[in-house]
């Protein structure tokens, strides 16, 4: 039995379902991701586990124990599971110390002392610890949200989007910090997002949601390069989605022979390729010729983003694939690095790596 | 971070209007360099030294006039202490410790102690259920919880007190006081609970406190502010109210100096009573500010607050109805059933139109009047507590918080001597009287003005500037317009509150003044009940509108 | 809901700028009025029904005009001081501000209703009261002089209105007859045993609501009550004095023209009207119940003979109003 169970879990406010009937498995002291577009219901999925609401229907259990059974709920102060907040809800009117040590017992001996050590180890400077809330950044906002929720020593932490509202930058710190810190004190996590590569870096589980419905659950690497279906796979990157003919490992599409992830045999299907699976090599009109097994395309446009450089690449020779009206000249799009990044004219060379996914 | 923020404020402009060319591509919605830069960019103007001579212009001749105005304010406060200087430290000092004043002092102390803390614990029951539980018709609770500010205080006394003929004393007070006063704590109190953000209470949960205790460390705390204010407002209405208390027979400092002064005129002893008044009333205020603090309670963090969640009441639905239904009963109930007796027992008699068209457009007429000269005499601080607040704008501002906080019989007193013995030309004039409804009523006008100055971006002013217009027709044409709406709130704040004035009015008013106040307390004081009972009518209903207003404001406010 | 707005704001705009110059334009003569509202207004309708001229009410009591009036020196913008009582007539006469009263005016007046100085002159009188619940007191247990009333058996029984001029008046009256030291101790006595209400009115309600036994105030409230509905007084009945006792004390309404009024002329008129044949004439049958003081001026059949009270001799232009003042204010009355 795993350590949170969700089954059949279903929500709806008046005429809108939030979520339709959801189940979850998540082990002792992993990490797992919801993610999915605004009004997904994942939030709502993490406000029932919570226990700020109560589901309609089905049943949440952690570590064996019922939190929720239909309308029957343990309220959120009874259950132990510590919430970080998207932008960290700390009480604007307490101290940050008061802050981190809120959940604590006020005659908690040695609570000056746990709140200086979760500052330490949330990775706060001493000297914040006197201020309040609205002097501190928003990093460090998070951090005490984070440190006042592990005070409480919480079995199960959800985290509610806490990096949106951080830039860029520090967005990717913070998380790889937060991971570490949880991963260290041995916590069970649920992060909340809708940013997929916060998603597919953070977790060990990803779980990715449409319409209160969990479309796939699974590691990231299975999401990100086996997706179900096309939805799936646009929502955790860009991908290239291909008609082909599937015979004994390989699919016949507009790129050519591709090795794909299935024996099976169909005479219709649909292959995805992550961009970056395609390579460019720079040539010449003259380099095409006397290659038949070769694929070409011409530079039809290139835009320049320091780092990255999104080429636009019109096939010259595909070979003709089933229903390639489908495809027509529509130019394939692929992020190159910016250096030595084609331009526009410029005849390349197109060679794929890595098998291609069928879609079922 | 910052980037945010500006996206932030972006909510706050305004739709532009109509454009008849192109409009250009969005510069990149929430990129936040993008917004850095224009940012930059808008403000290089500024820099220039040139333009900045010309944008110092009007302020400084706007700050001499808000300094004028200020000065201008502290006429009573100057002349209650230069009354005790002439009057002499003896004769002060008998006047002042004497056994009555000692009464005076108990009572009115102990009128604010009981009646405050009551106020609040209602008016905090009262906000709860109606803006955060799932009582039924919570949105009519909370409409008919602020409807008794439209009904005068004296009204209030004077209901009771034909309903009920022995009730006198401090408990009197109390029930009348917190009936007639309680929406002044209600409103801010509903409102800042509206606006509070339910993470905070979701995030207190999650840290394992129970529902009762997520109400005492969060959601009481962050009421903390409202909570302050309002008992500022109710306290110092109870040291400023006068017929409220002379129905009930319970006197206080205010009764006190009235009785003083219709014995002796403007004698030392109404002065030194006055002075002990104003003295309570810094108290008051000194008091509010040590225990508000600098505080912030704004929500921290960006991005829109949730929606709350309604508590269920389930089985106390029922019990939980009877305190606002109470409520409701007392302070509109025993006023309504009161003046329809009144009225039904007078028949038409009482409707004496002529006098009561004369003193209904007497009491327009200063009311507006009194309202227009409050908010122009408030516009210039506004305009630099907004645009160029600094320390001795602080100060200057909260003189005319302090001279509104003194009760209209005090202003009014001061007024009286003060022109009776300097500027005899202006005794008894329309002039005297407007301009002692302008330092008592200017900081309604002060406070909604700033509100709607601040909504108006000086960039919008710049901008103004920039197009070719001059920075007085650019303060004109921008800040005034935008500031308008709040202008005319601020009037209508002025002009409710001189519609319900008595006391100075009475001691101001130029000859042949009768205004629906006075007349109404003319014909009380002869016991003439059935008399009295249209003019109360009559000020219920002019009021009705402006707290309807009010309380419509009060829930736009809180941007729901 | 904006148009309705806007409607109703330029609406009440409109009637206020119609109304609002009442205040300012031509007012007549004016009178600084400390009389009931109900009777000067009677007065003042019936002189300018006669006389066509016109006068203006400032409505008060009598303290705060006399002293108001006094302030105000020459520069008042008053024509004629009507008052309920005659200390602060006193008063005004004292600081010089009342112009000789026309002989015409004071011949018409009784000598024992003017002061001997003629400055003013009497316009009415109203005999002090006890007035009672017939349900809570028997006629011999009521008080058999107003000194009584400071003997500890009347502690928390009886009323008064102590800011009013018109209990200011008995007070003066007890202070002429009987001194500055025994008037302290009996107003010391009085802080201890009386209930204070504003007015007399309210005074008689309390009565009559059995509230308090008793109250000392003037005659005529009873009568207006009786007059009207009789809800305020069904329970009362009214004790008089007699015996030239201070609480039998008969107080002259007065009246005087100022030295500065600008419309002298109109002023006397005034006064002469009011203390002649139409203003008199008004107290027998109006209702205001007051004597009526005037030389052949009969009073309302209703009341009591003035002959019959047997009044002290008091002169009014004796009374010290300043003087009561202080002394009400030193017993914590004021």
């Amino acid at each position: 039995m795993s350590f949170l169970e969700l089954s059949g879990v279903a929500k709806s406010y008046g005429p809108v379902t939030a979520l339709a009937g959801v189940d979850l498995a998540v082990e002792s002291g992993s990490r797992t991701a919801i993610v999915g577009p605004s009004g997904c219901g994942k939030t709502t999925l993490l406000r029932l586990i919570a226990g700020f609401e109560a589901p309609d229907r089905g049943r949440i259990t952690l570590d064996g124990k019922v939190l929720a059974n239909g309308g029957a709920a343990v309220p959120a102060h009874r259950r132990g599971i510590g919430v970080v907040a998207q932008d960290g809800a700390l009480f604007p009117h307490l101290s940050i110390a008061d802050n981190i040590g809120f959940g604590m017992a006020r005659s908690e001996d040695r609570r000056n002392e746990r709140i200086v050590e979760l500052a330490y180890i949330v990775g706060l400077d001493k000297a914040v610890l006197k201020r309040r809330p609205h002097e501190l950044s928003g990093g460090q906002q998070q951090r005490v949200a984070l440190a006042r929720a592990m005070a409480m020593k919480p079995r199960l932490m959800l985290l509610d989007e806490p990096f949106s509202a951080l830039d860029t930058g520090l967005r990717a710190s913070m998380r790889k910090a937060v991971a570490e810190l949880l991963e260290e004190a041995g916590i069970t996590t649920i992060l909340v997002t809708h940013d997929q590569a916060e998603a597919l870096s953070f977790a060990s589980q990803v779980a990715v949601m449409r319409d209160g419905l969990f479309s796939q659950v699974g590691t990231p690497r299975e999401l990100y390069f086996q997706p179900r279906d096309r939805m799936v796979a646009e929502f955790l990157g860009d991908a290239i989605i291909l008609p082909a003919k599937i015979a004994d490992g390989f699919a016949m599409s507009p790129l050519g022979r591709i090795a794909v992830d299935t024996k099976e045999r169909r005479d219709v299907a649909r292959i995805m390729l992550r961009p970056e699976q395609i390579l460019l090599k720079r040539t010449s009109r003259e380099g095409m010729s006397g290659t038949p097994d070769m694929l070409f395309g011409e530079v039809t446009d290139c835009e320049f983003a320091g780092s990255v450089c999104t080429v636009a690449v019109r096939l010259l020779n595909s070979p003709d694939p089933p229903d390639a009206a489908a495809i027509g000249n529509t130019p394939l799009i692929l992020r190159k690095t910016g250096m030595d990044a084609p331009a526009v004219g410029e005849i390349v060379r197109l060679t794929v790596t890595g098998k291609a996914h069928v879609f079922a | 971070m910052f980037g945010d923020r500006l996206v932030d404020d972006s909510r706050l402009r305004f739709d532009p209007p109509e454009w008849h060319i192109a409009p250009l591509p969005p510069a990149g919605g929430g990129d936040p360099a993008a917004c850095l830069m224009q940012s930059t960019i808008d403000m290089t103007p500024a820099r220039l030294p040139a333009a900045r001579m010309k944008e110092r212009r009007p302020t400084s001749w706007i700050t001499l006039a808000a300094a004028l105005i200020s000065l201008v304010a502290l006429l009573p406060l100057a002349f209650i202490v230069w009354v005790a200087i002439q009057t002499g430290w003896d004769t002060v000092a008998a006047l002042i410790f004497r056994a009555r004043v000692g009464e005076l002092l108990v009572n009115t102390v102990l009128l604010v102690l009981v009646t405050v803390p009551i106020a609040i614990v209602l008016s905090v029951a009262l906000a709860w259920l109606t803006e955060r539980s799932d009582l039924p018709g919570n949105r009519w609770w909370s409409w008919l919880s602020v409807a008794p500010l439209a009904i005068p205080a004296f009204v209030h006394s004077y209901a009771w007190i034909s309903l009920v003929p022995g009730l006198h004393g401090l408990w009197a007070g109390v029930l009348v006081s917190v009936i007639a006063y309680f929406p002044f704590l209600y409103l801010p109190i509903a409102a800042a609970l509206r606006r509070l953000d339910p993470a905070l209470e979701d995030a207190a949960a999650a840290l394992g406190l129970g529902p009762w205790r997520v109400f005492a460390r969060v959601v009481l705390p962050q009421l903390r502010l409202a909570i302050c204010g309002g008992s500022l407002l109710v306290g110092l209405h109870l040291l400023a109210e006068y017929g409220l208390y002379v129905f009930i027979r319970f006197d206080t400092f205010t009764t006190a100096i009235v009785d003083q002064f219709q014995s002796t005129f403007n004698g030392p002893a109404a002065n030194m009573l006055a002075a002990v008044l104003v003295v309570c009333c810094l108290f008051l205020l000194a008091l509010e500010v040590m225990i508000r603090g600098e505080e912030r309670y704004a929500r921290v963090g960006s991005g829109a607050a949730r929606k709350q969640q309604r508590a269920r009441l389930g089985r106390a639905t029922l019990p939980c109805l009877l305190l606002p239904a109470g409520v409701a009963l007392l302070s509109l109930g025993v006023p309504f059933v009161t003046v329809s007796r009144w009225l039904l027992a007078g028949g038409t008699e009482v409707w004496r139109w002529d006098e009561i068209s004369l003193a209904l457009g007497q009491t327009l007429f200063l009311a507006i009047a009194g309202a227009v000269l409050a908010t122009l005499a408030a516009m210039p601080m506004a305009w630099i507590s907004i645009r160029a607040p600094g320390p001795l704008q602080r100060l200057l501002e909260s003189c005319n918080y302090i001279v509104g906080a003194l009760p209209g019989v005090v202003t009014a007193l001061a007024l009286v001597t003060i022109t009776v013995r300097v500027a005899l030309p202006l005794y008894q004039t329309l002039f005297t009287i407007l301009f002692g409804y302008a330092l008592m009523f200017l900081p309604r006008a002060l406070v909604s003005l700033r509100a709607s100055i601040a909504q108006a971006p000086v960039e919008l002013e710049r901008a103004a500037s920039s197009l070719g217009r001059s920075p007085v027709k650019a303060l004109w044409s921008t800040t005034v317009r935008l500031s308008a709406p709040g202008a005319a709130a601020g009037m209508a704040m002025v002009a409710l509150g001189i519609t319900n004035e008595l006391t100075a009015t009475q001691m101001l008013a130029p000859n042949g003044t009768r205004t629906l106040a006075m007349a109404f307390w003319s014909y009380s004081g002869e016991i003439d009940y059935a008399s009295a009972a249209p003019y109360a009518l009559i000020m219920v209903a002019m009021s009705l509108p402006m707290t309807w207003w009010l309380y419509i404001q009060s829930k736009r406010m809180a941007g729901r | 809901m904006k148009i309705a707005l806007s409607t109703l704001a330029g609406a009440a705009l409109a009637l206020g700028l119609i109304a609002g110059p009442a205040i300012a334009e031509d007012q007549g003569i004016i009178v600084y009025n400390a009389q009931h509202e109900s009777l000067a207004k009677e007065w003042a309708k019936g002189f300018t029904k006669e006389t066509g001229i016109k006068v203006t009410l400032r409505n008060g009591g009598d303290s705060d005009f006399s002293n108001q009036i006094v302030a105000e020196g020459a520069a008042s913008p008053a024509d004629v001081f009507l008052t309920e009582n005659s200390p602060a007539m006193a008063l005004v006469e004292a600081a010089g501000l009342f112009a000789p009263v026309d002989a015409e005016t004071l011949a018409q007046v009784p000598q024992e209703y003017q002061p001997s100085t003629g400055k003013w002159v009497g316009v009415a009188a109203r005999s002090t009261v006890f007035a009672y619940n017939k349900d809570k007191l028997k006629a011999d247990q009521l008080p058999k002089s107003l000194l009584d009333l400071a003997d500890p058996s009347w502690k928390g029984r009886w009323a008064a209105s102590p800011s009013g001029a018109d209990f200011q008046a008995i007070v003066s009256a007890l202070l002429e007859l009987k001194g500055e030291a025994a008037t302290a101790d009996w107003l010391k006595a009085m802080k201890e045993n009386f209930t204070a209400y504003k007015g007399n009115s309210t005074v008689m309600k309390a009565v009559n609501a059995g509230e308090i036994d008793g109250g000392v105030i003037y005659h005529y409230y009873y009568f207006g009550d009786q007059a009207k509905t009789g809800e305020n007084s069904r329970n009362v009945a009214l004790h008089y004095f007699k015996n030239q006792d201070p609480g039998a004390f008969v107080s002259i309404s007065g009246g005087g023209v100022l030295a500065s009024s600008k419309h002298p002329k109109e002023a006397q008129a005034f006064l002469k009207w009011v203390t002649g044949k139409g203003g008199q004439d008004v107290l027998k049958t109006g209702t205001s119940y007051e004597y009526a003081v005037g030389k052949d001026a009969q009073s309302n059949p209703k009341l009591v003979p003035l002959a019959d009270l047997q009044a002290p001799k008091v002169d009014p232009a004796r009374l010290n109003s300043k003087k009561v003042i202080e002394l009400m204010t030193q017993a914590g009355l004021l």
